[in-house]
């Protein structure tokens, strides 16, 4: 079957045909591990392709967002019986005193299409509540966005607070956001920075798969 | 000149005495910051709300007083007197939206009334109140005239998102068009009246405040952005220029790709050319320069917080040099005078807009 049915419905936005065209291929015998991997993922990361170069907007992305995550709750039953797994959770939120939530969400969305569970804290997280939320979900990454100058102390403090936390050696801590840079999130001892939302969700694939190595580049 | 003519001179394209220099925005603690250097008895940083009165007036005689001892040439106020307090940490305004405070800024609004087209059946909009023009009224006794005033209104995406919810917004583009109009229409007949008000009042220079960008992109398409946005902010402009105002419009961000929408808008002035966002001076005032004064650009997301004094002295003298030829330029930062910012950095932004910003003497 041609994957491109379930993929053209994501980049549209349209979580009903999305749906529809995943249940097809599901009654058509495809696996919904290749709809999830080789039509839903592939069809988000176009989405955040087309996001950078400034031809979809926040809107459009959202839109695909959810048409991919109303496809993957089709598909969760028989996935969970397949014995797929995700590529892991991630929790994510904006650091505390910050209330910037835009670029967060969209981080949190494209994590989502790359196969990733979200746990999204929203803004203004404190460091025990990034602590409390990845010990309860067992998350594999902790995401932190800051877009003030004034709140890289606090993400600073955080990134300490989570290696106080000795959350398990194969915790990997994240950062992005306007204001941070690769030297910043090198000096704060994180594990990996993107600049944008696409190179957040291959910075946290990446970080899965070659078991945890620090990812700052 | 006073400071009035000269922020008028500057955003009709024509040259002042010297480069004017404004405030567009400014939290407590740069307040505080710099009114230290002019006065004693401020006290240590904290918001507002958590002031005593004699120590809220302080602060905003303190406020007055820097826009005349560094020679400020326009003052900016804002709505006071709609906002409830619902606890320590949330505000409610009189729309019925929650704002969370902090010390980082600006209280933001995070618990929005309206939900769809049924909530909004039901919603009765507040009336402007003219007792909300505090501020101003203060701001025309105190100055006398001598430097214009200008008002900060939250233009139609602010407060559509504001009242229903960003993602809700984003999602209603498509979901619910006439949804979102009809949001756009109601913010747009709240805007006009209370513009009536301001202008009453001996209003200036509105600003039509409504962020619409981040550092590469625009948040919404270009294409939603002339149908859902700037029709109903050029309503505003349409009025305010027949009332006898000028009409400064703000985003920060990248405007590039809606600058022939904003363009069409007439309005007078832009604001306020960050610089990380592609806004830079000289690109600005080659492309557009001959039909909007520019105001802005001095960094206040790396430079003003993390620079020295003489980085700011320099910038300030590059951003005269690419923008200020002729006039149509108007000094400011690229945001506001915000709780990161080195009030000492401030001061030399101050002081190097007089220094360099003769016409007479460049
Ligand atoms: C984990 O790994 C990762 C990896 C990548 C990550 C990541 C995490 N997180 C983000 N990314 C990255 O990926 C995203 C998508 O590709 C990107 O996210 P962004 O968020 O950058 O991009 C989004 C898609 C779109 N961009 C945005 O949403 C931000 C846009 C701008 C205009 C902005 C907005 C909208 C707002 N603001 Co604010 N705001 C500005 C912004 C100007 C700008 N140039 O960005 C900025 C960030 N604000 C600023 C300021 C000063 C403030 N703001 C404030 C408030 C607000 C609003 C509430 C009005 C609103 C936010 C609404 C909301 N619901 O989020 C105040 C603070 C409030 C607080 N306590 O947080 C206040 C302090 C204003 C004041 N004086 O009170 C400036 C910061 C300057 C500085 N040095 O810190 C600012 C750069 C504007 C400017 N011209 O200078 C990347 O950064």
């Amino acid at each position: 079957m041609d994957l491109s049915s379930i993929k053209q419905p994501v980049l549209d936005g349209d979580a009903q045909a999305t749906v529809a065209a995943a249940t097809e291929a599901v009654a058509a015998g495809v696996s919904p591990s290749a709809i999830l991997t080789e039509a839903l993922i592939p069809a988000m990361e176009e989405v955040g392709n087309l996001f950078a170069c400034g031809e979809y907007f926040v809107p459009e992305l959202l839109m695909a967002a959810r048409a991919m995550s109303a496809a993957v709750e089709v598909l969760r039953p028989s996935l969970v019986t397949s014995g797929y797994e995700a590529a892991g959770t991630v929790v994510i939120g904006t650091v505390q005193g910050d209330l910037h939530d835009i670029g967060k969400r969209l981080v949190a969305m494209m994590l989502e299409g790359s196969g990733f569970d979200v746990v999204d804290l929203g803004t203004d997280v404190a460091p025990e509540q990034f602590i409390a939320a990845a010990r309860d979900s067992g998350a594999a990454i902790i995401a932190l966005s800051a877009l003030l100058s004034t709140t890289l102390p606090a993400m600073q403090s955080t990134v300490e607070a989570l290696r106080a936390a000795a959350l398990g050696d194969t915790v990997r801590v994240i950062v992005g956001g306007a204001p941070v840079t690769d030297e910043f999130a090198r000096r704060i001892g994180a594990d990996g920075y993107a600049p944008d939302a696409p190179g957040a969700a291959a910075l946290a694939r990446r970080l899965v798969r070659v078991g945890g190595e620090a990812a700052v580049n | 000149m006073t400071g009035k003519e000269r922020i008028l001179t500057a955003l009709a394209l024509r040259q002042p005495d010297r480069v004017p220099l404004y405030i567009h925005g400014i939290n407590e603690a740069p307040i505080i910051g710099i009114g230290r250097h002019l006065t004693d008895g401020l006290p240590e940083p904290k918001l507002f709300h958590e002031m005593d009165p004699a120590e809220k007036m302080k602060l905003l005689d303190t406020l007055f007083l820097l826009h005349e001892e560094f020679g400020v040439d326009g003052f900016t106020s804002f709505e006071i007197g709609h906002e409830v307090e619902v606890d320590a940490e949330h505000v409610k305004d009189d729309w019925g939206i929650l704002y969370t405070r902090s010390h980082h800024g600006l209280p933001v609004a995070k618990g929005h009334p309206v939900t769809n087209a049924a909530d909004l059946e039901a919603y009765r909009p507040p009336e402007p109140s003219r007792s909300h023009l505090l501020l101003l009224d203060m701001g025309r006794e105190r100055f006398a005239g001598a430097k214009a005033l200008f008002w900060l209104m939250r233009g139609t995406f602010v407060r559509s998102w504001r009242l229903i919810g960003m993602e809700n917004y984003m999602i209603n583009l498509r979901a619910d068009p006439v949804f979102l109009h009809r949001v756009a229409q109601m913010v747009e007949n709240y805007n006009l009246q209370q513009l009536e008000l301001l202008a009453e009042a001996g209003l200036d220079v509105l600003v039509v405040e409504d962020d619409i960008a981040g550092t590469d992109h625009p948040l919404i398409a270009p294409r939603h952005f002339a149908e859902f946005v700037e029709p109903y902010n050029r309503s505003l402009v349409e009025r305010a220029h027949a009332l006898g105002l000028k009409v400064v419009r703000h985003s920060d961000g990248n405007l590039w790709s809606l600058m022939d929408t904003l363009l069409a808008s007439g309005y007078d002035g832009l604001n306020p050319l960050e610089p990380q966002a592609d806004m830079g001076l000289e690109k600005v005032k080659d492309s557009v320069g001959d039909k909007i004064c520019l105001l802005g650009n001095i960094d206040c997301r790396d430079l003003l917080p993390d620079g020295t004094p003489e980085q700011v002295d320099e910038a300030v003298r590059q951003a005269i040099g690419d923008a200020a030829g002729g006039g149509g330029y108007i000094l400011c930062d690229s945001n506001s005078l915000h709780p990161g910012v080195n009030p000492e950095n401030c001061i030399a932004m101050f002081e190097a807009t007089r220094k360099y910003g003769v016409y007479d003497a460049a």
